[in-house]
């Protein structure tokens, strides 16, 4: 396994926000985690991504116990992420913001300006490399994070709703460069709520409820648990119309 | 068209003082490469990696102090005291910056003013340092090396080719991998340490450089003026001039804090020779008022200003 988490636990004040979660992310999958808004998915994906100090528990990436390092010490290790919003360097050209995640590996401005370049080119960005980042609207914004994640040369590329907020073209172009960063051999963890995304990109699934983990497994064993449907729909129809007949009866 | 317009204006730069000559001109073009220099030096932590600073005199001050300490008590040209400036600048730029870094925006600004203000009044209380009296540099030049010159011509060289130092320092800085992950530093810190950038080793090292060529440029000041005491060497109105100068021609750009610096220094010995001694409050009034036009007018400086005109042309 890339990515063993076990029992990771982040408590805020007197909330858990999330409780004692095992998952594990095996090399060269997508892996999707979903779940309803506050269900704790994303904060678990803040602890994968260093962002967060987890309460308790542990988590291994590559072997290497990572729980508690700071996000640049992931970075360094293999691990990328981008965010919900887009964290823009708007000041910077578009290419600019690329070659900031290209120095990790590459000290020398020349060096990094050429992979940079390559990151560009890979993402369909090189034609607005010269422009300015604020110049960018949203899907673009959120193309660039994923270009300035990429150019740090990761093992994993963790996408935080890579997707949400983008026009049905916009999500058909994303899933493609998404399918093709995973064909280049780098494992994907990502969080989403558009259901019909994670069911055609990911090759397991896990769903997050109030903390915890209700379900894991393909995109269609998890779709058919019923503890699933519960959690997004609230009681199923059938039951409500059975209460509904038992009330009259 | 950039190379011409360099060009051109390195050439000015260099006749200047020799087409408009005159004690008056050459001070005031003196003084302005000086606080070009300053500005310059205070652009590298409060403009590029966007730690907005106020607190940038008392570096300044150890420059000043410490070229003043060399003659007072070892009876050595002012110069000599340069290193011994910038050291001190330096080491206090680490010390202080370890825990003030860890503020963002305005908390880490407020810790500056706070000890600039400190250290100012610990200053007034050092006989060493000459107390609230201050201290002198040589009255007659002993040798060349006192660098005690009756005109201020040979100042404005000097000061010329550090600025030019500085800026070549700052341009090749722009273009490394330091100058990409200041200004990301800038952009968002949260997203930098994403990308695998160490923001407070970063930010550190772009205070004590900061803070090394600002004392240059105190030191510079002793050689020239002669005198420094606590309100001239660690007042906090230098701090603000420091800052303005930057913002006015545009903080975190190459020649940002020199622009600045040409339209304020001159504006400001005009109104004080023409003002007498009451024009000195004057100055906080021009001041107050330009930060309140770049606030709402032109936050990127005029260089920002220029660059728009010229993309739209």
């Amino acid at each position: 396994m890339l990515i063993e988490a076990r029992g990771v636990t982040m408590r805020f004040g007197g909330f858990t926000a999330v409780d004692a979660v095992d998952l594990d992310v095996a090399e060269g999958r997508i892996t999707g985690l979903i779940g309803p808004n506050g269900a704790g998915k994303s904060t678990f994906f803040n602890c994968l991504a260093g962002d967060y100090r987890p309460s308790a528990g542990s988590i291994r990436f590559a072997g290497r116990e990572i729980a508690g390092l700071t996000p640049e010490s992931h970075a360094r290790l293999g691990m990328a992420r981008t965010y919900q919003v887009p964290h823009t360097f708007t000041d910077m050209s578009v290419g600019d913001n690329v070659m900031v995640g290209a120095f990790l590996r590459h000290r020398r401005t020349a060096d990094a300006r050429r992979a940079a370049d390559a990151v560009l080119e890979r993402t369909g960005l090189a034609g607005q490399a010269r422009h300015r980042a604020s110049s960018l609207g949203t899907a673009g914004r959120k193309r660039l994070e994923i270009a300035r994640a990429l150019a740090t040369e990761p093992k994993v590329l963790l996408l935080d709703e890579a997707l949400a907020g983008l026009t049905a073209t916009e999500i058909q172009a994303a899933i493609t460069l998404v399918r093709d960063i995973h064909r280049s051999g780098i494992t994907i963890v990502i969080v989403e709520h558009i259901m019909e995304v994670i069911l055609s990109l990911a090759d397991r699934v896990t769903v997050f409820h109030h903390g915890r983990i209700i379900s894991q497994g393909t995109p269609g064993e998890v779709t058919g648990d019923p503890k699933v449907v519960e959690a997004y729909l609230g009681r199923s129809l059938e039951r409500q119309r059975q209460r509904a007949a038992e009330a009259s009866g | 068209m950039a190379r011409f317009v360099l060009a051109v204006a390195i050439a000015i730069a260099l006749v200047f003082p020799l087409v408009f000559s005159g004690a008056f001109y050459e001070r005031v073009a003196a003084l302005t490469l000086l606080y070009a220099i300053a500005a310059s030096a205070w652009n590298l932590i409060g403009g590029y990696a966007g730690q907005v600073s106020v607190g940038h005199v008392v570096f300044f001050g150890c420059g000043a102090y410490g070229a003043a300490v060399a003659y007072s008590e070892w009876g050595l040209p002012p110069i000599a005291g340069l290193p011994l400036g910038v050291g001190a600048a330096v080491l206090l730029a680490a010390l202080v910056g370890v825990p003030t870094l860890r503020l963002s925006g305005h908390y880490f600004t407020m810790a500056t003013v706070a000890l600039a203000e400190l250290i100012r009044i610990l200053v007034g209380n050092v006989p060493v340092l000459g107390a609230a009296v201050g201290l002198m540099g040589p009255a007659v030049p002993r040798s060349v090396w006192d660098l005690s010159f009756t005109s201020s011509l040979p100042y404005y060289y000097l000061f010329l080719a550090v600025l030019a130092g500085l800026l070549l320092f700052t341009w090749w800085m722009e273009r490394s991998r330091m100058g990409f992950y200041l200004r990301a530093i800038k952009g968002s810190e949260r997203a930098a340490r994403s990308l695998g950038i160490p923001v407070g080793r970063y930010k550190l090292y772009a205070l004590m450089l900061s803070a090394g060529f600002t004392a240059v440029a105190g030191a510079l000041y002793l050689v020239m003026v002669g005198f420094v005491d606590p309100d001239s060497g660690v007042g906090i109105l230098l701090s603000v001039k420091m800052l303005i100068m930057a913002a006015l021609g545009g903080a975190g750009t190459l020649f940002g804090p020199l622009i600045g610096a040409l339209i304020l220094v001159p504006l400001e010995e005009i109104s004080n020779s023409l003002l007498g001694g009451q024009g000195s409050g004057v100055t906080f009034v021009v001041y107050g008022g330009i930060i309140l036009l770049i606030a709402v007018f032109q936050p990127g400086g005029i260089l920002a200003m220029v660059a728009g005109w010229w993309r739209k042309s």
